[in-house]
């Protein structure tokens, strides 16, 4: 099972717009930094497919100017 | 990130986002997560609420748990760039002592000398015609203010205006011209502006912290946690100079110890090197930088009445550098005992034009004979290598109370100052007549008493009448052994404005119950020039009534009702509005107060909605206006000045009688002269008594053991204390260390008057004492 | 006529360069050796009793990126337990490898920086005081669970965890002395920390900037009074 955090950088404005997007994702999970225009977004998945799926669906929101993988951990399912 | 994880995909998932977080600190230093940081702590049914910490000029956020009106928790703000959630254990534990059993709660009088409770409004009464009366009598300037750093803004400023605009006298001082003056000093004599030109965001950026005479580790903590931050992550170096070994010293890279006073030297030994290895940096000297030399040999003031004006010459960098020839590393080292080598290594460190440096500094250089000069010193060292106003390059000097820099200084309780500007100026005089909407004449052109000499007037007789709040003169002046007798003579009516009982309200005829800081709304301003505003928290007990709000009561009783148009619900917010008016403009506009409802904290200038973080620096501060990098627009062509200042010794030195130095200060537990730390039981309990520290080797060859009673006695008088060695701090061969805090065992009885002829400020560090087992 | 003479000249000053040379030479061969003496810099080498604190800061990030390993850790009672009583030295719960040393090295390549011994199925516990080496001085094994005579000896009563908060979420005091144990990280960081007062934060470092010491395993300073 996948986790993977990223950064995300807003549109210049959309902070709050991105935040509210990517929140009403169910298998991601949302840190916003209070005083700089980014996001920190870890996403917990039950295999590499649906990951990759999620990614795609979070870097076709329009409020979303950059996402930036940091790190990736595989755990074992039944863990 | 570390708590007892249920399951393992919950702990990585948290690694995750932690990895994110440091990538993201990595781009944007001093960001913050503030929900990941208050996840891990309790929360209950609290209310929480922002403000300040009381306790010293760090100025930390913190948040106040209130449960059905009683303060029962305090945490860090995570929402503050100051502290980023941390306290020390002073600030966890600060609202215990206003459940003290012995807060005062109503007005007392004394009455055949017992003190008798009465109704506050009978005892503002008395205070008002006793004004009133000594005036009439012996003319206005025979009555005195002594207030606080730890007066909020409008406080000092109603203070200001009651004394000055109002009363018409600049008998009017404060407990930071004990431990501030020599900064305002040296960045006026400098730059012409006062206050640190950086922030503490600087933190983030420096490779080098060089710490000047201060325990940072005890006194300013969450700061010192901030360089032990940066040199865990990223491998910054912290290098401590001081004449005692302390907490600061063994966390250091390097620890530099010197002989009390010769940080002179060893100051200019450094500008020697800078300017003898070709370490200078010349274009920004050229275009940004002036020289000057001062008087020198002015005395040390321990004669009532003394009196001293410099008298600045321009020099130019020849003469400087010739000047510097007296101060070669190895002709100081002879006298510093600082090795040739160390000199040369500081020296290196500011040379390196590829590292960043900051210095940092409080009491040791400020509680100096030559506090102005020293300040100049370090000035001197960064201007000649242009390390200043610049992210992580620059002189920080840091302050002791929580509005000394807010209140003190920039509404300016000083005798010579006024909330814009010093009485001697004429347009300064005017500006603030038409804000108080008084005729100019009433304002006095001449300066009056500084703390040390108003309570030498007092001793005289020449002031009648003095009133203090949230200060404890008794403890905190230097010669205690002269002005307790002086304040208990029948000539002056002494009024107390205190949360405690002590040693000075002991000596009062009316006693004033004032408001804790949470039981009041209020403004402080920290080091970094952050305004900060809190509403109140809970109500103080019986009678308590907030400082400001007493003056506004004599004041109308005066007669001077129409000068103080208040309401008592929101006078902090019309006075606070009042004030701003002083500063408008881009090189001291003050944050409007709906921002700082908002948020934690603004840093002045605040130009255009945006805090200037670095002054002087065109990239930050839109007051730059000579089209170059940088502009000291404080001075008037826009240049800052390198002093030439000397070595010079201290205005009393050990010698056969009198074989050691005293040094006195502070420790992480108490605060000042622990009124409010020391009924804090969790702070009692760690440290319950003052102490004296020596040498070991001292110790041994006058056959004391440790916590065995010593008596430390000079000219002045003595204390008895029981001898700590090789605990908490170890101080130089030949130095005693003592804490100032216990008010049991009052070690300013022993300490001299001597001040820096320019700031006034009293020398606290040195002193001849001996010792003698008790 | 004229390379014959600067020959003859070169020549000479060669001779006289050799001269002067062996003269100064000699006349330095004859000083008496000497070993230059150094001023006493002793003054420096003194340092406070109280710098243990900050002694293991340099695995404190090392620390708090360690995940836990909940199978292997101790609790509070196994440490206690390990002592005759609260404050005394424990005793050595294994069979010693060296039993003619004073201990140093030997017990040092664990318990220096501690570690997961495979042999004890356990993580060894950190020495507070790794620069006192004569560790067989107050460590002793425990060869039986007898007893040469009956006796009763009365426990001291050990502080427990998590009750040391004067308010709500404030940090906890130190509820014990520490001399000898200066060094909080030893004991209250890591795999071999004893659960309950593993710390949270071991990256904070300065521990003793928000925990202070309340002595009251002595006497109950109590409240502050005024005189």
């Amino acid at each position: 099972m996948p986790i993977t955090s990223y950064l995300a950088h807003p549109q210049e404005g959309k902070k709050s717009e991105l935040l509210k997007a990517l929140t009403s994702f169910k298998d991601c999970e949302v840190i916003p930094a209070e005083n700089e225009d980014i996001l920190v977004v870890v996403t917990e998945t039950r295999d590499t497919e649906e990951e990759n799926n999620l990614k795609d669906k979070i870097e076709t929101l329009n409020s979303l100017k950059l996402l930036v993988l940091v790190s990736g951990f595989n755990t074992p399912q039944n863990d | 990130m570390y708590t007892s994880l249920t399951n393992r995909r919950h702990f990585i998932k948290k690694m995750a986002a932690a990895a994110a977080m440091t990538a993201a600190a990595t781009m944007f230093p001093g960001i913050i997560f503030a929900s990941e940081q208050e996840a891990g702590i309790p929360n209950g049914n609290l209310d929480w609420k922002k403000g300040p910490c009381r306790f010293c000029g760090v100025g930390c956020g913190i948040l106040v748990g209130v449960e059905n009106g009683k303060a029962v928790a305090v945490k860090g703000d995570p929402n503050s760039s100051v502290n980023k959630g941390l306290l020390c254990v002073k600030g966890y534990h600060q609202t215990m002592c206003i459940q003290a059993k012995d807060r005062l709660t109503h007005a007392l009088v004394k009455k055949n000398g017992t003190y008798v409770k009465i109704p506050i409004s009978e005892a503002l009464d008395i205070v008002a015609s006793k004004m009133k009366e000594t005036i009439e009598t012996h003319g206005k300037d025979s009555v005195a203010m002594y207030t606080s750093g730890q007066s909020t803004i409008p406080e000092g400023y109603v203070a200001s205006k009651f004394m000055k605009g109002a009363i018409g006298t600049n008998n009017l001082d404060c407990n930071a011209r004990l431990c501030m003056a020599s900064a305002v000093a040296g960045f006026l004599t400098t730059f012409g502006a006062d206050e640190p030109m950086g922030c503490y965001e600087d933190f983030d950026y420096a490779d080098y912290y060089v710490t000047w005479g201060n325990n940072m580790a005890e006194m300013h903590p969450v700061l010192f946690s901030r360089m032990l931050e940066q040199k865990n992550k990223r491998g910054a170096k912290i290098i401590d100079f001081a004449t005692r070994t302390t907490r600061s010293s063994t966390a250091s890279d390097k620890s530099i110890l010197f002989e009390p006073q010769t940080d002179l030297a060893v100051g200019n030994a450094i500008c020697y090197e800078i300017v003898n290895n070709g370490w200078v940096n010349k274009s920004f000297i050229e275009k940004h930088c002036n020289f000057s030399k001062g008087l020198t040999k002015m005395g040390y003031g321990v004669e009532d009445k003394y009196k001293f004006t410099d008298k600045p010459t321009k020099i130019d960098f020849n003469q400087y550098k010739a000047f510097l020839e007296d101060y070669t590393p190895e002709k100081v080292a002879k006298y510093s005992k600082v090795s040739v080598k160390d000199i040369k290594y500081l020296a290196s460190i500011f040379g390196d034009p590829n590292k960043k440096v900051m210095s940092l500094w409080c009491m040791g250089v400020n509680q100096h004979t030559r506090g102005t000069w020293m300040n100049n010193i370090i000035y001197n060292i960064h201007l000649l290598t242009g390390k200043i106003s610049q992210p992580g390059n620059g002189p920080f000097s840091l302050t002791g109370q929580p509005s000394a820099c807010g209140t003190a200084r920039e509404v300016g309780t000083f005798t010579h100052k006024l909330p814009k500007g010093v009485v001697m100026n004429e347009k300064h005089r005017a500006l603030a007549a038409k804000i108080w909407k008084v005729p100019v004449e009433r304002i006095p052109s001449k300066p009056t008493y500084h703390a040390t000499e108003m309570f030498r007037a007092v001793d005289r007789g020449n002031i009648k009448f003095i009133w203090t709040q949230a200060v404890n003169p008794l403890v905190s002046l230097p010669k205690t052994s002269r002005f307790r007798p002086g304040m208990e003579k029948k000539s002056c009516f002494v009024v107390v404005s205190d949360v405690f009982p002590t040693p000075t309200s002991d000596v009062a005829d009316v006693i004033l119950p004032a408001s804790w800081h949470i039981e009041k709304s209020g403004l402080y301003g920290n080091s970094e020039r952050r305004t900060q505003h809190w509403n109140k928290m809970v109500e103080g007990p019986g009678e308590t009534t907030p400082d400001a709000w007493m003056f506004i009561e004599v004041a109308k009783r005066m007669g001077y009702g129409d000068l103080f148009p208040y309401s008592k619900e929101n006078h902090v917010e019309e006075i606070y509005n009042e004030y701003r008016q002083f500063h408008e403009g881009k090189k001291h506009g003050m944050a409007p107060l709906e921002v700082l409802k908002e948020q934690s904290g603004a840093i002045w200038p605040y130009v255009d909605g945006k805090s200037t973080q670095w002054r002087f620096n065109a990239a930050h501060d839109p007051a730059c206006s000579n089209g170059e990098d940088f502009h000291f627009y404080g001075k008037p062509d826009g240049k800052a000045v390198i002093w030439q200042r000397p070595y010079e010794p201290a205005a009393e030195s050990p010698d056969t009688a009198y074989p050691f130095w005293l040094n006195t200060g502070r420790v992480i537990e108490h605060w000042h002269t622990g009124s409010m730390t020391r009924r804090i039981p969790v702070l009692h309990k760690a440290m319950p008594n003052a102490y004296a520290e020596l040498h070991p080797k001292d110790a041994k060859a006058l056959g004391i053991r440790n916590g065995e009673n010593i008596r430390v006695s000079s000219r002045r008088g003595s204390c008895v204390l029981p001898a700590s060695i090789n605990e908490r701090g170890l101080p130089t061969q030949g130095q005693v260390f003592v804490p100032f805090f216990d008010e049991n065992m009052l070690i300013n009885d022993v300490t001299l008057d001597a001040f820096c002829p320019i700031s006034k400020e009293p020398d606290y560090k040195k002193c001849a004492v001996k010792i003698e087992k008790a | 006529m004229k390379k014959r003479l600067g020959i003859i000249s070169l020549f000479i000053i060669l001779c006289i360069g050799f001269i002067a040379i062996w003269n100064f030479s000699y006349q330095t061969g004859q000083e008496e050796a000497y070993i230059p003496v150094e001023k006493d810099n002793t003054v420096s080498s003194i340092i406070p009793s109280e710098k243990g604190v900050f002694q293991r800061s340099e695995y404190a990030l090392d620390y708090a990126n360690m995940p836990v390993d909940e199978n292997h850790q101790r609790t509070l009672n196994s440490y206690y337990k390990n002592r005759a009583y609260h404050g005394a030295p424990p005793h050595i719960p294994h069979p010693v490898k060296n039993d003619r040393t004073v201990g140093e090295n030997t017990c040092l390549q664990c318990h220096e920086n501690g570690g997961f011994t495979e042999k004890y199925n356990a993580y060894a516990p950190v020495t507070p005081h790794p620069e006192m080496v004569n560790c067989r001085q107050c460590h002793v094994e425990k060869k039986t669970d007898g007893v040469f005579k009956a006796f009763a000896y009365r426990d001291v009563v050990a502080p427990k965890a998590g009750v040391n908060n004067a308010l709500v979420g404030s940090p906890p005091i130190m509820p014990h002395q520490i001399q000898m144990h200066e060094n909080c990280l030893s004991c209250h960081a890591g795999p071999s920390a004893p659960k309950e007062i593993r710390v949270t934060h071991p990256e904070r470092v300065n521990c003793r900037q928000c925990h202070v010491l309340n002595n009251k395993e002595t006497a109950d300073i109590g409240v502050f009074k005024r005189r």
